[in-house]
């Protein structure tokens, strides 16, 4: 399918060489809600988990210190800015480093966390991810000698899709998929939402839903038998 | 197996990663039967192996033409509109790669065996921005390390009932292996001697 057909009217690009920023309202739209929330998480607090405790009366507060406060803030805004630039990149390449970019910083997100539990789901997710840059990138490289570019303009251009540029998009999505934690990899990333630090954890989650989305419009732009 | 079985297995974040690897590697067996095809058209073309080693440049195979400022280097653009403002400085080195690409013939190659070099040559010149995000990512990396590695390892102080129970646990563990290994000599002991006579 073509550019124009997924994503509505062409607004206008970003050009930076090779690597051209394009805006669709489609685009534009998960790019700017993507900013949103992450000025919305920008200015928030973290919540406080209350857990009942047993033969006691009282409750036990589990929060967050300002120490690992700020470094989780600081991580959840480059992973927003991240998932913003992965909405409107036109260049396959380019898309595939936001995405392990978001990787490494989901699982910093968790890892400051005191709970054995969700530091062994992190470092179950981070073998995952370390895994994924071999179909990512292996991916994207499969497509590049296969087509001769990596712009999603001439992608969106090509008349035919050879069966390895169908093999590199399959192992494109399995890098995806494995990185996003969409099922059946979603154990990993289940179990890190269990920590305390509500506001910071959410955007680990959003930024999968919204590169998922982005990932199957780019996917359906590479193979052409749709 | 029924399907809530594995429903659960899975629901256990150490079945992922092994899962994950399952997959992959079946999808990297069927690319063995998927056909090999070269676009010769390629938008990041290199010269030919050892065409730059024939003629002689100081920084084969990693010569990349032009002179800085005047002349645009080996290059090719994606969108021609961009063509005239790109390779002015595609062919910069620093004063010292330059003095010891002029001792040395080797220095284009060591640039290529390195992978910051390779990085550099795959991203070419006109992807400034991959490079922008591929330093990011290990800012990112550096970052959470070094947050990690100050907090949980250096910075404990504070957290003296922490290191008194590790503390604890490492002495028992290294009592266990004490033990282990005073038996396993034991052991041996017996073993030779009983060889031995």
């Amino acid at each position: 399918m073509d550019i124009s057909s997924l994503g509505g009217d062409f607004l206008g690009i970003i050009p930076l060489g090779d690597i051209v920023l394009y805006l669709t309202p489609f685009h534009l739209f998960m790019c700017v809600v993507m900013l949103l929330f992450t000025f919305l998480i920008c200015i928030s607090k973290t919540e406080t988990q209350v857990e009942a405790s047993f033969g006691k009366l009282e409750d036990t507060k589990v929060s967050v210190g300002l120490n690992e406060f700020k470094q989780r803030r600081f991580l959840s805004i480059i992973c927003g800015i991240a998932t913003a630039g992965a909405m409107i990149t036109g260049d396959l390449f380019n898309f595939t480093l936001f995405m392990a970019l978001i990787g490494i910083v989901n699982i910093g997100i968790v890892s400051a966390v005191k709970q054995t539990s969700v530091l062994n789901a992190a470092y179950q997710y981070g073998l995952i991810a370390m895994m994924c840059s071999l179909p990512l990138f292996g991916g994207a490289a499969i497509i590049l000698a296969s087509t001769g570019t990596l712009s999603l303009f001439e992608l969106s251009n090509l008349a035919t899709t050879s069966a390895m540029t169908v093999f590199g998009a399959l192992l494109l999505l399995i890098g995806i998929l494995g990185e996003s934690g969409v099922a059946p990899f979603f154990a990993t990333k289940a179990e890190m939402f269990r920590t305390p630090g509500s506001p910071f954890l959410v955007i680990i989650h959003l930024s999968s839903l919204f590169v998922v989305i982005r990932a199957i419009e780019i996917l359906l732009i590479i193979i052409k038998v749709i | 197996m029924r399907i809530s079985e594995i429903w659960n297995k899975l629901a256990n974040p150490k079945n992922v990663p092994r899962l994950f690897a399952a997959i992959l590697g079946i999808c990297l067996i069927i690319g063995f039967i998927v056909p090999m095809e070269l676009n010769p058209d390629q938008l990041y073309s290199r010269p030919a192996p050892q065409v730059q080693v024939d003629e002689g440049l100081n920084l084969a195979p990693y010569d990349r033409g032009g002179v800085i400022l005047k002349e645009p280097g080996i290059i090719q653009s994606q969108y021609p509109s961009t063509t005239p403002y790109l390779g002015m400085i595609t062919s910069y080195v620093s004063p010292i790669a330059n003095l010891v690409s002029v001792i040395s013939p080797y220095f284009g190659t060591s640039i290529y065996s390195s992978p910051g070099g390779l990085i550099d040559e795959v991203l070419y010149y006109t992807r400034g921005f991959d490079t922008i995000l591929e330093s990011s990512i290990l800012m990112m990396a550096f970052v959470i390390a070094s947050w990690l590695a100050v907090n949980f390892t250096m910075n404990r102080k504070n957290d003296s009932e922490n290191i008194k129970s590790d503390v604890k646990i490492a002495i028992d563990k290294s009592k266990k292996v004490k033990d282990e290994v005073d038996e396993n000599n034991r052991k041996n002991h017996l073993k030779q001697n009983r060889r031995d006579n």
